[in-house]
């Protein structure tokens, strides 16, 4: 009897799996949240301070305007992707007549939205805990512009998933490893997710400016928290969107040596 | 019997961490820099925080890799063959993975606190106390790995546990005063995150007293003790069901 | 040489070749495969030619790894072909034309398209709406198919809690939903009992019959290809052997005859191996096979020299003879 038991606890296990896990994921992200939070609630809980051109409503509405950015730009199902290559998976989608990364895209999208979901619950929680000084952008025209930004960062960030997610089809073994590299390491310190980008020097600034990541989570909050506008956000604006021309150029030509590279082994 | 093919993925997951340590170290200068403090503590005493937490983190990481291969143990039930065997069970759980690749890490992150350490003027209490402190805290880690696994094997549910368990020593990154009751009580008393990586650091720099180094032994007895406890607990529970 | 219109699977000179990293063993070899990585050419297919009809139900034998999943997986356009000409249903498989996929379908054993944690109806409606099947067409398709293949029940239950058997008739539903007129079949009724194989193969004759589509089927099960194919193409280190009707394969190849004798007193085992050679001994059945021609003779001597009761000559079975192709018995001589 107690056998049977066991079995109905595995399948009980195995049936809460997916529900647990995304549930666990938020749980995390709050967690990761709150680290931030704490560590600048600190830095500026000197009255009036302000340092790195933040004051203490901005850097605060900094971190909370984190937890919406990044369920919106940095939750992913594609990172499947390079699972979906290594374990031969992708063999049913090509057979398909099925535009592959449309088909993500719109994955993609509808786990975005359940996002979105939770991180309203819990922006709203936490705001509600820790009260706060948020600040509420009134501006129309700047809240469209985030809107926009925040769109280009989407799809920014998922052409660069995509580019990483191809290691598979030469490598497949190498698959999580190189994910894990760009998109969890460098995306989380160099899009600013865990600290706004203009604590470091302009120097270092500049250099990041190179790279797609900052468009990814800083410019938007940059945009939304009006700090910055005119012809710099137009300028910045244009050059996301040169990011996303050239990383589609590099994802097209990469998947289609992949393609052809590929093994399609697993029977 | 070393697969080297392996060894080369794991190569990019040790650039990786290089890279995490690199940014992070980065990013505590430049942050001190310009706030000139965290909660009191300046640029080099901060580093020295976020790198004892990477001590007791990597280390810990390093003997218990094993954890992570615990529920594709337990679900294949091969953990019966494991109890079957001569060897304790838990100690083969617990640190039967050892990773080669993560030796390579320790040395450098080890000289690097040291280097840092060094900078801070510390007295010979100071550095005593620090390591007894940290090896205290590498003995709360062990009990509480202890008890994600007991509570594994009841649950079946071991993954998330884990990463829950991670992110919130991963707040221990800096001195656990930024937080605010009742955190700062829960990281101190109920996952004793503090008393792992901010203690030994603040014995360190001598601004831990005799109160607090008590309270650190006497937490790391009880939670092993109840640990253990658990453990047992567990092992009945998972003999007795599945006959 | 035949119409050419009528040909719908085409494919000349085919030449696949792999390149594979080789890993030496040992701690030098894994260090130095990282900086200078030994590359090997495997060829798996050395310039195969063939073309089948439409609506031709062919069998590919070979060996494990001879070339017949990845000649599938060409003319599917999954892999890239290194050289060679292909045509499927007029198209080019790697340009990978919506029009092209379909008109195909692969269907492998292991890799299912079927979503794990749902009941296998949503994975049909999902390839409705990539198919584009028009409602009424797929409302058709899905009861026939589901009534066929005895699925009605099961398909709104989870996946993951049916059996391999059942799994395997609901992938081939979602297979089959678009009907479509060029089927690649790897090794179908792998893993299934004896019941649930007969009832796929019955399946596939029909599918064949009513639906006049082009069928390729690749197994290792002999029952299938006894069944099903009437024309089988041998492959074997990606080569063609053999391609041509299977009866003519078991003449050309069936080497000898065998001979089943029952004895009515114990006989002499040295006297009886002067005859042939004897498979088995099992008093009172003795099992000899003899060459081809030698039948007559050996049968008339054993009448002769020994007490027999009852004897009959029959053909080496086909499981012996491909089981000779398998084990690389017949090479390219053979077929000159």
């Amino acid at each position: 009897m107690n056998k049977y038991i066991q079995v109905f606890k595995i399948s009980f296990a195995q049936e809460f799996a997916y529900r647990l896990n995304f549930i666990m994921w938020r749980v995390r992200n709050v967690t990761q949240i709150l680290v931030v939070f704490f560590l600048w609630d600190t830095i500026f809980s000197v009255q009036g301070r302000e340092l790195f051109g933040y004051t203490r409503d901005k850097i605060i509405t900094y971190v909370f305007g984190l937890i919406f950015v990044k369920a919106f730009v940095l939750s992913a199902k594609a990172q499947d992707v390079a699972g979906d290559i290594a374990r031969g998976d992708i063999i049913n989608y090509l057979l398909k007549p099925l535009n592959y990364f449309k088909y993500w895209l719109t994955r993609d999208i509808s786990s975005k939205v359940l996002n979105l979901i939770f991180a309203s619950i819990e922006f709203s929680i936490l705001y509600l805990i820790l009260k706060p000084p948020f600040y509420f952008q009134e501006n129309l025209l700047t809240i469209l512009l985030f809107l926009v930004s925040i769109g280009i960062a989407m799809y920014i960030f998922f052409l660069i998933l995509f580019i990483v997610s191809a290691i598979p089809f030469w490598a497949p073994e190498m698959g999580w490893g190189g994910h894990f590299l760009v998109t969890v390491i460098l995306v989380e310190f160099l899009s600013g997710s865990l600290f706004p980008l203009d604590i470091l020097p302009v120097s270092l600034q500049n250099i990041l400016n190179f790279t797609p990541f900052p468009y990814l989570v800083f410019f938007p909050i940059q945009v939304y928290l009006g700090k910055i506008t005119g012809l710099l956000l137009f300028k910045g604006i244009a050059i996301s969107l040169v990011w996303i021309v050239f990383l589609w150029l590099i994802m097209n030509k990469i998947w289609e040596k992949g393609l052809k590279a590929y093994q399609a082994y697993g029977r | 019997m070393i697969v080297l093919a392996q060894k080369k993925v794991l190569l990019i997951f040790l650039v990786a961490k290089v890279f995490r340590i690199i940014f992070y170290i980065i990013f505590l200068f430049f942050l001190v820099k310009g706030s000139q403090t965290i909660a009191g503590y300046n640029s080099t005493q901060t580093i020295f925080f976020f790198l004892s937490f990477m001590v007791v983190d990597t280390t810990a990481q390093f003997f218990f890799r094993e954890v992570y291969r615990f529920r594709p143990l337990i679900v294949s039930g091969d953990f019966d063959l494991i109890l079957t065997k001569p060897m304790n069970s838990l100690f083969r759980v617990l640190m039967g993975g050892a990773d080669v690749i993560d030796l390579i890490t320790l040395p450098p992150l080890y000289l690097a606190t040291y280097y840092v350490g060094g900078l801070l003027n510390p007295t010979l209490l100071g550095t005593l106390s620090y390591l007894l402190l940290l090896f205290n805290g590498l003995l709360l880690a062990t009990a509480l790995h202890i008890a994600v696994i007991s509570l594994g094997i009841i649950t079946l549910e071991i993954d998330n546990t884990i990463m829950i368990y991670r992110d919130i020593s991963a707040m221990g990154k800096f001195p656990v005063d930024i937080y605010k009751e009742p955190l700062k009580g829960f990281l101190t008393f109920l996952v004793p995150v503090a008393v792992m990586m901010t203690f030994p650091a603040k014995a360190f720099l001598g601004l831990l007293g005799f109160s607090g180094i008590i309270i650190s032994f006497s937490l790391a007895a009880i939670f092993m003790f109840i640990s253990l406890k658990f453990w047992n607990y567990a092992l009945k529970q998972y003999t007795s069901a599945s006959s | 040489m035949g119409n050419e219109e009528d040909k719908t699977i085409i494919v000349e000179h085919l030449i696949k070749n792999f390149e594979v990293t080789e890993k030496s063993p040992g701690i030098i070899g894994g260090i130095s495969s990282i900086f200078a990585p030994k590359k090997k050419t495997v060829k798996a297919l050395k310039g195969i030619s063939f073309s089948i009809k439409k609506g031709e139900l062919v069998g590919f034998i070979g060996p494990n790894g001879a070339g017949k999943t990845t000649t599938l997986k060409v003319l599917s356009g999954l892999l890239f072909p290194t050289a060679g000409f292909i045509q499927v249903a007029g198209f080019d498989p790697w340009d990978r034309k919506p029009d092209f996929l379909k008109k195909i379908s692969l269907v492998m054993g292991q890799k299912n398209q079927l979503w794990w944690d749902l009941p296998a109806i949503e994975t049909f409606e999902l390839n409705r709406v990539i198919y584009e099947i028009p409602k009424k067409k797929y409302e058709e398709s899905l009861n026939e198919l589901t009534s066929l293949l005895e699925v009605k029940k099961i398909m709104n239950i989870q996946v993951r809690r049916l059996s391999l058997g059942q799994r395997m008739r609901l992938e081939l539903v979602a297979a089959l939903l678009h009907k479509p007129e060029v089927l690649f079949l790897d090794e179908p009724t792998i893993g299934l009992d004896v019941v649930a194989q007969q009832k796929m193969r019955d399946f596939i004759f029909e599918y064949n019959n009513k639906r006049k589509a082009t069928i390729i089927l690749t197994s290792h099960n002999m029952d299938d290809l006894i069944d099903l194919a009437k024309r089988v193409i041998v492959i074997d280190r990606g080569e063609i052997l053999f391609d041509g009707y299977l009866q003519e394969l078991i003449n050309r190849f069936a080497k000898e005859k065998i001979i089943k004798v029952y004895l009515e007193k114990a006989p002499d085992i040295k006297k009886l191996e002067s005859i042939g050679e004897v498979r088995r001994f099992n008093y009172p059945q003795a099992i000899i096979s003899v060459p081809r021609e030698a039948a007559a003779m050996a049968a008339s001597e054993l009448l002769q020299n020994f007490p027999v009761a009852d004897l009959t000559i029959e053909e080496e079975s086909i499981d012996a003879i491909i089981r000779r192709v398998f084990r690389g018995e017949m090479t390219k001589k053979d077929n000159e």
